[in-house]
């Protein structure tokens, strides 16, 4: 089932900049999909549109089996979440706890049914020991966490995330990816999220789409994406450096590797298999005992 | 006409001697925030008294704020990022010359031209409830005097400076810079007021006053002068940067 | 930069911060209202001694202390010597200064000693306050107390926002001062009028980009509030016993011993 459907949507802002000409983009239910571009690829104002911040002039963008201007502000709201790049713009009350109920007492819900969502978007995000702590005490990727669980209190079926891992040491932005992945595999979210770090991307999206001066290059698999290294040039982009390392040593060096491998675990077992058995130390040692 | 004047000769006389003892202790931390009226010197009736003056214009501006932000779905975020801004900048330190170390800028002029006099007296009474409760500058019992000095008088003030000056078809940065000084001066004005009518005891009423306007002058004078540029200058770097965000605060504004 | 809200002490855990808010506004306020219509000193003086004890106990370190307390003291000094010398009518000893005459006055000193006592005691309570009560703790005792909701929402957005804006200002102020922008008194109006104006547009944007977040979450024009417990039993008891035990020392301070 499609959870988001956009058919050749165009948009210019106001100013006569035309952020988006005929974008097509379409997400399956459960699906983990990033969007990747550089600073002004227009995925900033795909991400506005499909959470109906800004207004298409022309095209169709369908959430779920509904045309997005059919969906009253509040139904909207509670099937697409969006988490801001600067949490900073998101969180707005004065500790954790009021923050993430802001939403869900917005929706006018029964205190109880409050307070359990506080609790269970705080635990999906590991973030329980934050509850009663001012926001401006907390770390940046605290931050981000809760910003993440505020939007979760919401309880959406698409979360979209705009550069989630922005601004975070190497240890935080491996986290969030993770609960990312786990939110998506285990409570079954769709995951869109806008970025344009490509190293952990082959490890957790099914699909990626490539957007260049509001246009869609490419869309597919990352093994697919990441074997066209001119579009990816050309979009101002980069292979991972993984990838990248991998295409250099095959190109200048003719080192024989198949396809382009891109996470470190692929690059891993070609290259042991393009080394000598007798040069790999853990097998002459196993070999000894 | 002999006795009055030698009266007010004495008077005056009387005035300068303390200011100039005043003067040198003033320009001690007590000058950085001397237009807030500190806690616990305003007796019982007239802490009550400034009170009831203070309630009537923050509940329009609060009435204000309602009728706006109806609307105005971003009316009131935006009202609380300018107040915001406007109690950092009232927390910079500013170099003035005569007194040789850093004094604080007001911003109330600024304020009022960017959302208007009713809603700058409330972001005021906010501001002065933080900075009586959480930095000790200005005091719970003292609320409404300050919130009469600091945000009524100097909010209608600047933002009445400002109007009148751009109805005379003046520029604005001419505008902008009278609207700072004057809000400034005229609180200091009014804080000075609001002390002596508390502190004359046994005194004249208008001895207590000259001395304490005495008193302020070689800080305050330049300060507003300083307040002044800041408005001018600031009002001036929004303008030239992005004259559509003064579109947006001035949804009934003066900018 | 700036002088920061000292509010780290007021998430510890001890038997001032376990106090409900609302409880402890009231026995501030109660206190306040003491010290400020004390005709003698020694009930203001009684209330500082209290007070300074309590934060001494707490372990506030002594420069926040001495920070808070600096702009009232001297505000307590130039008191003194304007009433002093100004007001009264007996006098008590009298000196020239560079050609002035000045006289020192019984009754203006004792004026002005009560009205030094008066800051001392009444910011020292607030002081105490404010380092054994959070702000949102106090929003919501303004809640209780029927306090405009309008007024508290803009509060909590501008408390919330001030430390945002604080953290780019800083920044921004460094990189003036890195570039010498602050060196010469013209050039330093200048850096710093550009400083105010920075502020401004940054509040600005970010009142755009708060609200696209408020929305996305569902707001409609007024934040929503949790609901407030009623004042527990301890919580009343510590109150009533506080208020008695203020107007105790009142009766006894301001009218019990003669003289």
């Amino acid at each position: 089932m499609k959870a988001i459907d956009v058919t050749g949507v165009h948009f210019t802002y106001d100013d006569g900049t035309e952020a988006l000409s005929g974008v097509d983009f379409h997400v399956s239910e459960g699906e983990f999909v990033a969007i990747l571009g550089s600073n002004g690829s227009g995925k900033t104002t795909l991400i506005g549109l499909l959470v109906g911040l800004l207004k298409a002039k022309t095209g169709q963008i369908r959430i779920g089996e509904r045309e997005i201007g059919s969906l009253s502000a509040e139904e909207l709201y509670q099937r697409v979440g969006l988490v801001f790049q600067n949490p900073n713009d998101q969180l707005f009350a004065a500790t954790v706890e009021e923050d993430v109920a802001f939403g869900p007492r917005n929706l006018n819900l029964p205190e109880a049914e409050v307070e359990r969502r506080v609790t269970e978007a705080l635990a999906a995000v590991a973030a329980l020991p934050l509850r009663c702590r001012a926001i401006h005490h907390l770390s940046f990727g605290e931050q981000k966490r809760v910003s993440l669980a505020g939007v979760m209190a919401m309880r959406p079926s698409v979360l979209i995330l705009d550069e989630p891992t922005a601004g975070l040491d190497p240890a935080g932005e491996a986290q969030m990816m993770q609960l990312l992945k786990k939110l998506n595999r285990e409570e079954g979210l769709t995951v869109i999220l806008a970025t344009h770090s490509v190293d952990m991307l082959p490890l957790f999206a099914n699909r990626i789409y490539v957007l260049d001066h509001g246009r869609v290059l490419q869309e597919g698999p990352s093994e697919e994406i990441f074997c066209h290294q001119e579009m990816i040039v050309r979009a101002k982009l980069r292979l991972p450096y993984v990838s990248r390392l991998m295409y250099e040593m095959k190109r200048h060096d003719g080192v024989p590797i198949d396809g382009l491998p891109l996470t470190i675990g692929e690059a891993r077992v070609q290259l042991l298999e393009l080394i000598p058995k007798e040069l790999i130390i853990a097998e002459l040692e196993e070999k000894k005992a | 006409m002999n006795g009055i004047w030698t009266k007010r000769r004495n008077v005056i006389r009387r005035a300068a001697t303390v200011a100039a003892t005043a003067g040198t202790l003033i320009a001690l931390p007590a000058q950085a925030f001397a237009m807030h009226i500190s806690e616990g010197i305003l007796p019982a009736p007239w802490a009550l008294f400034w009170y009831a003056v203070a309630l009537p214009f923050v509940a329009w501006g609060l009435r204000d704020l309602r009728r706006r932000s109806e609307d105005l779905l971003w009316f009131k975020p935006l009202v609380g990022l300018v107040g915001a801004a406007v109690f950092l900048i009232s927390c910079m330190p500013i170099p003035v010359p005569t007194a040789g170390t850093c004094s604080h800028p007001a911003g109330t002029g600024l304020a009022a031209i960017l959302i208007g006099p009713g809603l700058t007296v409330v972001v005021a009474s906010i501001a002065l409830t933080l900075q009586a409760l959480f930095l000790a500058h200005g005091g719970l019992t003292t609320l409404g005097a300050n919130i009469v000095s600091m945000g009524v008088v100097g909010a209608y003030v600047g933002y009445g400076t400002y109007r009148i000056i751009r109805r005379l078809g003046l520029p604005w940065v001419m505008a902008a810079f009278l609207a700072g000084l004057l809000s400034d001066w005229a609180t200091y004005a009014m804080t000075s007021v609001e002390l002596a009518a508390a502190l004359h005891g046994g005194e004249s009423f208008s001895a207590m006053l000259t001395l304490i306007l005495l008193a302020f002058v070689p800080t305050q004078v330049p300060l507003g002068i300083l307040e002044g540029f800041l408005c001018a200058g600031a009002l001036k770097f929004v303008r030239s940067r992005k004259p559509e965000l003064l579109r947006m605060a001035a949804a009934g504004g003066a900018a | 930069m700036f002088d920061l809200f000292s509010d780290i002490f007021t998430y510890r855990d001890n038997a001032l911060t376990r106090i409900d808010p609302r409880a402890k506004l009231l026995i501030a306020l109660a206190a306040l209202i003491a010290v400020v219509t004390a005709e003698r000193i020694v009930l203001p003086l009684a209330v500082l001694a209290f007070c300074l004890g309590a934060v001494a106990i707490l372990r506030i370190p002594a420069k926040l202390v001495a920070c808070r307390l600096a702009a009232p003291l001297s505000i307590v000094a130039v008191l003194v010597v304007i009433q002093t010398f100004v007001t009264g009518k007996t006098p008590l000893f009298a000196f020239t200064f560079a050609g002035w005459q000045f006289t020192a006055k019984a009754e203006g000193l004792r004026q002005g000693t009560l009205l030094g006592a008066h800051v001392l005691g009444a910011v020292s309570v607030v002081f105490l306050l404010s380092i054994v009560t959070p702000a949102h703790r106090i929003f919501q005792a303004l809640r209780w107390f029927r306090i405009s909701r309008n007024w508290l929402e803009i509060a909590i957005l501008m408390y919330r926002y001030i430390f945002v804006l604080m953290d780019r200002v800083a920044d921004l102020a460094a990189a003036q001062r890195l570039r010498l922008g602050y060196t010469a008194r013209g050039r330093a109006l200048r850096s710093f009028t550009t400083l105010a104006g920075a502020t401004i547009i940054h509040s600005l944007e970010q009142a755009q980009r708060t609200h696209d977040a408020m929305r996305l979450r569902g707001y409609r024009g007024t934040m929503p509030f949790g609901p407030l417990p009623p004042l527990g039993r301890r919580d009343r008891l510590i109150l009533v016993s506080c208020l008695i035990g203020i107007a105790v020392a009142y009766g006894l301070l301001e009218w019990g011993v003669s003289g």
